[in-house]
């Protein structure tokens, strides 16, 4: 019978406190594991998503709110800036690939992204080969034609929209009630396309030619269109640049009324990205508009605003951790108080000191170590769930009951060292008993 | 086999447990005899190593216990003795089987893997075969003092040290316990010392020790 086994059986024998303990050490390390688990992958995701890309051109104003609204289709974009920006950016020696983004309307809380028909050849072409190519069709084919659509696979799967269905979009980025909501009703498209699942942004968005959008925009606009009927026109979000607005570039004066000459954003891959801030900087001297590097725009998210968030969950997390190892502390003291005939008993019948203190030591250990797996899996089912409502919401695919991140494990081995210690105390009470005492007395 | 020789332990405030000669043979079986409070258990205590004499020396097996250190006392009182108590102290946790593998495994002095035959052989021998998965608390008292001399004897000790290991029993069972014990230790040729404060165990024994006159006292 070995030491492990023992230790095992007198833990066993008081499962409810030693459940209680385990539970207790898994909710800390749930929580880091969480915490730790959604902070990595989120950010990997990101980064990944930003790396397709080398430079986002937009309106001025906030480079990450640029990034967000252009690559991830999250946030609201900035405003427009001049197709004529666009052009004099694709035909920049620099440039390998320039795409248009037009952004302005959604169907049923999903961006219409208007574009070229180029992005989806393009970057099919430069991701060859990888895990995750951002856009490989289901079924079907590319826009060719006007007012076709092409539906990313979570759009597709939330809306219902098949090849061959039609739909209108709704003016903005918010989701109105019907009686409220602009429709483009005028402007029916028809899907000719639905991509397989990538685990990118794409998923939730609906691409269509930029021209539709500029269509849309300006039929509505010479047909007297004000805008103004019914819901509220600034969105709450997004005010118009004023020297675009001064330039004509946003003449319904909500940023949002894409217009021909215009595109809300340009998306560029460069011919080396060691070029990336020489080619902002000429951007941003050159051009009325904003350069960002995307994935610099998400690691200066993730540093500075949601590392401190995680910093301090992080600390949440190992104070719960802090009190899990008091509570191991106590659950082992009482259980050598109950337990001192039965350490005196053993001593009687041979077991050495430090025998009896390995044996407590091993006791605090499994309780954390199974604490720790147990964590583990809470802190990965968390991270899953939480990921299911990131697909829902972002098309973001996070991978939980992974292997951990490098910093999980010093985590993890912090903890185990806690559990160690808060053993060492009821370990010394033991190795101190006084045999004969303690066979006498109790 | 056992000797101790002017062996003194303060006890408390003017109190103080003083032996000045004991000797006990090879084999056999004594009884260390007197009223309740009278420095039996000590006597006891002092034999097996469990606790140490402020002045005196204590010979077992030719090993003078007096030098030795904590981690060789354990090892030598798991070597040389198999203990017995009055409420029969097993290890709740663990079944019968497993409490006579305990005592083994921490006296360490049969080879792993004669272990298990030989726990359930004694466990066998004191007709508790059919038993070897019950735990303690599902065991009558009479089983459970079974079980004890099972693990006292499973580790083949010198010397058994059975303290007062009937004063639970009801007469039936002391005396079928009594004649087990005395049996099996004749069989496998152990010392047996025997803390008792009832003459009539006392009297079954080859050999008395008298403890009525060991533990000395201010004069009131």
């Amino acid at each position: 019978m070995t030491t492990w086994r023992i230790a095992w059986q007198y833990l066993w024998s008081r499962k409810l406190t030693t459940g209680m303990t385990i539970l207790s050490v898994a909710l800390g390390v749930g929580l880091i594991t969480a915490v730790l688990t959604l902070y990595d992958e989120t950010r990997k995701r990101f980064e990944e998503e930003g790396q397709f890309f080398d430079i986002v051109v937009g309106a001025k104003g906030s480079p990450l709110q640029l990034t967000l609204s252009s690559v991830y289709f999250m946030d609201t974009p900035t405003g427009n800036i001049l197709y004529s920006d666009y052009e004099l950016l694709r035909d920049h020696e620099d440039v390998a690939h320039a795409f248009p983004i037009g952004l302005g309307d959604t169907y049923a809380g999903h961006r219409i992204v208007g574009t070229s028909r180029e992005f989806f050849d393009a970057m099919g072409d430069l991701h060859t080969g990888q895990a995750r190519p951002p856009f490989e069709l289901a079924e079907g084919r590319y826009f060719e034609n006007e007012l076709e659509a092409v539906v990313g696979a979570l759009a597709a799967r939330q809306t219902g929209l098949g090849i061959g269905d039609t739909f209108v979009g709704t003016h903005g980025f918010m989701e109105m009630p019907r009686d409220f909501a602009h429709l483009h009703d005028d402007h029916p498209y028809t899907v000719v396309g639905v991509l397989e699942p990538t685990g990118t942004p794409n998923d939730r968005a609906i691409f269509c030619a930029l021209e539709d959008i500029w269509r849309i925009h300006d039929e509505e606009s010479h047909n007297g269109h004000d805008h103004g009927h019914g819901h509220d026109h600034s969105h709450g979000h997004g005010a118009p640049n004023p020297e675009e607005a001064a330039a004509g570039a946003d003449p319904a004066g909500d940023g949002f009324d894409l217009t021909a000459e215009q595109v809300t954003s340009v998306l560029v891959i460069l011919e080396s990205p060691a070029l990336r801030f020489q080619f902002r900087q000429w951007i941003n001297e050159n051009l009325n508009a904003m350069a960002a590097i995307p994935v610099n725009e998400i690691r200066d998210l993730y540093d500075r605003f949601l590392g401190t968030a995680q910093a301090v969950l992080l600390r949440v997390g190992y104070l719960v951790v802090v009190v899990s190892a008091i509570s191991i502390l106590i659950g082992l003291y009482l259980s050598i108080l109950q337990r001192r005939r039965d350490l005196a008993i053993m001593r009687a019948l041979g077991a050495s000191a430090p025998e009896i203190v390995g044996s407590i030591l091993i006791e605090a250990l499994i309780v954390t170590l199974l604490g720790i797996g147990a964590g583990w899996v809470l802190g990965n089912a968390v991270a899953w769930i939480v990921g299911l409502q990131l697909v829902h919401q972002y098309g973001l695919y996070i991978e939980s009951f992974g292997a951990p991140v490098s910093e999980a494990f010093t985590a993890y081995a912090l903890v185990a060292l806690a559990g160690l210690v808060a053993g060492i105390l009821p370990a010394y009470q033991a190795y101190r008993a006084d045999v004969a005492r303690d066979l006498a007395e109790l | 086999m056992v000797h101790l020789e002017q062996c003194k332990r303060v006890l408390g405030p003017g109190v103080t447990f003083e032996c000045p000669s004991f000797n006990a043979s090879a084999g056999v079986q004594m009884a260390l005899w007197g009223p309740s409070g009278c420095g039996k258990s000590t006597l006891l205590n002092l034999i097996t190593g469990l606790m140490r004499p402020d002045h005196g020396r204590i010979v077992v097996n030719g090993t003078d216990l007096t030098p030795l250190s904590e981690g060789r006392l354990d090892r030598f009182r798991g070597e040389h003795f198999g203990f017995i108590f009055q409420t029969f102290n097993l290890l709740a946790p663990f079944t019968a089987f497993q409490n006579v593998l305990l005592g083994m495994r921490f006296s360490d002095t049969l080879p792993a893997k004669q272990w298990q035959p030989r726990a359930k052989d004694m466990l066998t021998r004191v007709g508790l075969g059919h038993r070897l998965q019950s735990k303690p608390n599902s065991l009558s008292v009479g089983e459970r003092q079974r079980v004890a001399i099972a693990r006292a004897l499973a580790n083949n000790p010198k010397i058994v040290v059975a303290d007062e290991p009937t004063g639970s029993l009801d007469p039936k069972t002391s005396s079928a316990v009594m004649d087990l014990l005395l049996e099996l230790c004749q069989e496998e040729s152990v010392t047996l010392l025997l803390v008792t404060h009832e003459q009539d165990i006392a009297g079954r024994l080859q050999e008395r020790f008298d403890c009525s006159d060991l533990i000395k006292e201010p004069a009131a």
